[in-house]
């Protein structure tokens, strides 16, 4: 038998310190984003995590059936009206009992950006003691691909399909992560599964700035059967939508905006698009109004970030 | 030393005079709670207004989280509970239909969660008004609900409801129900009850095995999928430990006497029903006002009794037939509507039981609906009416007291 070398691990594998806890074979679609982020989220912040998961395409997965599990985590079934609510009870509880806590409250856009928008910006206005990530594959997917208020410009859904009047949806994407930002939380941050060495350090920033109070974190999540591109393709798209502009990876540390990653020759964004099926009936027209949001949301994010350091956030008031 | 002799010993009592509310939040207080989730709204406000005073005051330790909306409250102290807490929140009406999805979870997951729901008409026709049809419109929802006459009761009933939502048998979550403006505004003589009393009342529970928790690194999770025989198995549990609320209730209103020295009959309050041919079946407020009146009937002869509802959900079926059977009439007051039936919801539920009751007859009575008063001359002229029933006279099967027009369109059906 061949002796394994001991390969010493890369910086990025550096992060990745603990035990997958799911099951190898789960009920995923094959290429699935939210698949690879829910099995990194444990591998870098341990085991120990309680994890807080809505009816969605991570409940298959995340809650169990019966009395059986996916995975070895401890876990809490939320409704998408309350999630944030739910992982508040916990977190404070927790801190009541003295009980040392990482609650990760883990939610699609539907609930994040849509249903339970109220109680995510009630939950941070208050800067409870817990992790909120959003994987955001642009709508509702475990019904069957509807639309969502991230869904973008153009984007087909079984709710906004390509009609011979409507093409798509005829509405812009809300910017969730600069709304979360806007709350003076400690911190917020976007991230996607093509810069998985962001992603982990955000990660764990996420899980120091939770000490301090609400820890928010929006993950671009492509989903290749609701936005008909290839399963292999997956990491593409999320590299891509960075390289355009369309998801800029940055971050909010106590307010102070900063990119984390600096594109210098942003692509076209027709270099995303093409990969997905849900922009493939856009016009040239359409095309350019998608073009315009990427631009306006990229250019107050840059006013934003050049802020650093004039704008300081005051110290967070404890209760 | 024997029960009596411990209540006498305790000459010292601090009676003021408080509001319902105020009652609640002291209650809420006492019971120690870990973390309290609520949203104000009318007429609950002044028990989150005073919880929070306390909070402020360093009198409660308690983890307080002032919400965004009451959803928000129910998926918090939820939440909380299933992690190992006690905890409390308090709404009425409008808000209890905006936490309905969360109060159904609560309720699914098992989670010991004790509420006080100021009774309030419902979204549909704006009322700022007292009536229970927030009540029974969340009546299947799986909790057990409590409900008190007066502002005492709503003290002991909060501290009865730990003791049962807790307790390792029930695990059920408790919402207790006083009527809004009526109780909730209303100031009387309420004897508080010490801390040190409280703490021994609830320590029963820190004896019994410790409930399943979701700690960290527990490998445990809550709210799984249910599908087919998971799913059946835990309703069925469910539906099991409601009946088992019955008597456990009515053990932990004797235990409660045995140190506080009050007492009120667990599920049923039963008075001047002994040798009672008609009665009248009620709950909450009214029912001071129907003591009254019965008080004032006995005097002229007319053997008269009150069947007060203390629980509502387990419905006391047992406890209701033992004491109504063989009555020759009786009538049942809803201070709300069972839409799609003729007669008030408590009435329609009650008429199940019909033959067990040999041959007692029943009647409906719908009366304080949208804060109309139930005044003595309503109650005197239910039981005139009874009283025809019990002497074979026709009688409307469902009275509008509060609102006598509904009988110029509505035809006479009689009561035999």
């Amino acid at each position: 038998m061949a002796e394994i070398k001991k390969v010493k691990p890369t910086k990025i594998l550096d992060h990745f310190v603990h035990e997958d806890p799911f099951s190898k074979g789960v009920a995923f679609c094959p290429g699935c984003a939210l698949e690879l982020l829910l099995r990194l989220i444990p591998r870098v912040l341990g085991n120990d995590i309680v994890i807080t998961g809505t009816p969605s395409c991570s409940a298959p997965v995340l809650l169990g059936q019966n009395n059986q599990s996916w995975h070895t985590l401890s876990y809490f079934g939320t409704l998408m009206t309350g999630a944030a609510a739910n992982a508040t009870g916990l977190a404070r509880y927790y801190r009541k009992a003295g009980i040392d806590n990482t609650v990760v409250c883990f939610n699609g856009d539907g609930t994040a950006a849509d249903i339970g928008f109220g109680n995510l910006s009630g939950a941070a206005e208050r800067n409870e003691p817990f992790i909120y990530i959003c994987y955001d594959n642009e709508g509702y997917m475990n019904t069957g691909i509807q639309k969502s208020g991230t869904t973008p410009y153009g984007a087909t859904t079984t709710t906004t399909p390509k009609g011979s009047i409507h093409k798509g949806k005829n509405l812009r994407r809300m910017n969730l992560a600069l709304k979360m930002a806007m709350h003076k939380i400690p911190y917020a941050a976007t991230a996607t599964l093509s810069d998985l060495d962001d992603l982990a350090k955000k990660l764990k920033k996420a899980k120091e700035a939770k000490e301090r109070g609400f820890a928010f974190l929006h993950v671009l999540a492509p989903c290749t059967t609701g936005w008909g591109h290839k399963p292999e393709d997956t990491i593409e798209v999320c590299r891509r939508a960075v390289n355009t502009n369309y998801f800029p990876l940055w971050e909010a540390v106590d307010g102070k905006i900063r990119m984390t990653k600096t594109v210098k020759k942003p692509k076209p964004l027709s270099t995303y698009t093409e990969l997905s099926k849900k922009f493939a009936h856009m016009t040239k027209e359409d095309m350019q109004i998608l073009q315009d949001d990427v631009d306006y949301e990229f250019c107050i994010l840059g006013g934003l970030s050049v802020l650093d350091g004039e704008c300081q956030l005051p110290v967070s008031a404890e209760d | 030393m024997n029960t009596q002799a411990k209540i006498k010993e305790k000459s010292k009592t601090q009676i003021k005079v408080i509001t319902g509310n105020g009652a609640a939040a002291i209650a809420a207080k006492l019971a120690r709670p870990d973390v309290v989730a609520a949203y104000p709204i009318t007429p609950q406000t002044e028990i989150i207004e005073q919880i929070s005073k306390f909070h402020a005051n360093g009198e409660m330790d308690c983890e307080l989280i002032t919400v965004e909306g009451e959803n928000s409250a129910m998926n918090a102290v939820m939440a909380a509970s299933l992690a190992g807490g006690r905890v409390f929140t308090a709404t009425s009406s409008w808000g209890l239909a905006f936490m309905y999805d969360a109060v159904l979870a609560t309720a699914g997951a098992r989670a010991p969660v004790v509420m006080v729901n100021v009774n309030r008409e419902t979204p549909g026709i704006i009322a700022v008004s007292s009536g229970q049809q927030d009540m029974i419109s969340t009546r299947d929802s799986g909790w057990i609900f409590l409900i008190a006459e007066d502002c005492q009761e709503v003290m002991d009933v909060v501290l009865q409801a730990y003791r049962l939502a807790e307790d390792f048998d029930i695990q059920v979550p408790v919402m207790v129900h006083y009527d809004g403006f009526y109780l909730s505004y209303l100031s009387e003589g309420v004897d508080i009850p010490f801390q040190e009393d409280v703490d021994t009342f609830l320590s029963v529970l820190k004896d019994q095995p410790e409930r399943t928790k979701l700690i960290p690194g527990g490998k445990m999770g809550c709210g799984s999928h249910g599908i087919l025989g998971g799913y059946l198995e835990l309703r069925h549990k469910h539906m099991s430990a409601m009946e088992r609320a019955k008597d456990k209730f009515d053990l932990i209103d004797r235990e409660f006497e045995t140190i506080f020295g009050r007492s009120y009959g667990g599920q049923v309050e039963e008075y001047r029903m002994e040798d009672a041919d008609v009665v009248l079946v009620g709950s909450g407020s009214m029912c001071g006002t129907i003591k009254t009146v019965i008080d004032k009937k006995r005097e002229q002869g007319i053997k008269v009794g009150l069947l007060k509802m203390r629980m509502y959900r387990p419905f006391p079926s047992e406890a209701l037939i033992a004491s109504l059977k063989g009555k020759k009439a009786i009538g049942v007051v809803d201070r709300s509507l069972a839409f799609g039936f003729k007669g008030g919801p408590i009435y329609t539920e009650l008429k199940a039981f019909e033959t067990q009751l040999e041959g007692s007859k029943m009647i409906s009575f719908l009366d304080g609906i949208a804060n109309t008063d139930i005044t003595t001359a309503n109650v005197g002229q239910m039981i005139d009416t009874i009283c025809d029933l019990a002497a074979g006279k026709e009688v409307r099967e469902v009275t509008w007291v509060c609102y006598p027009e509904a009988h110029e369109a509505l035809p006479k059906t009689g009561g035999q």
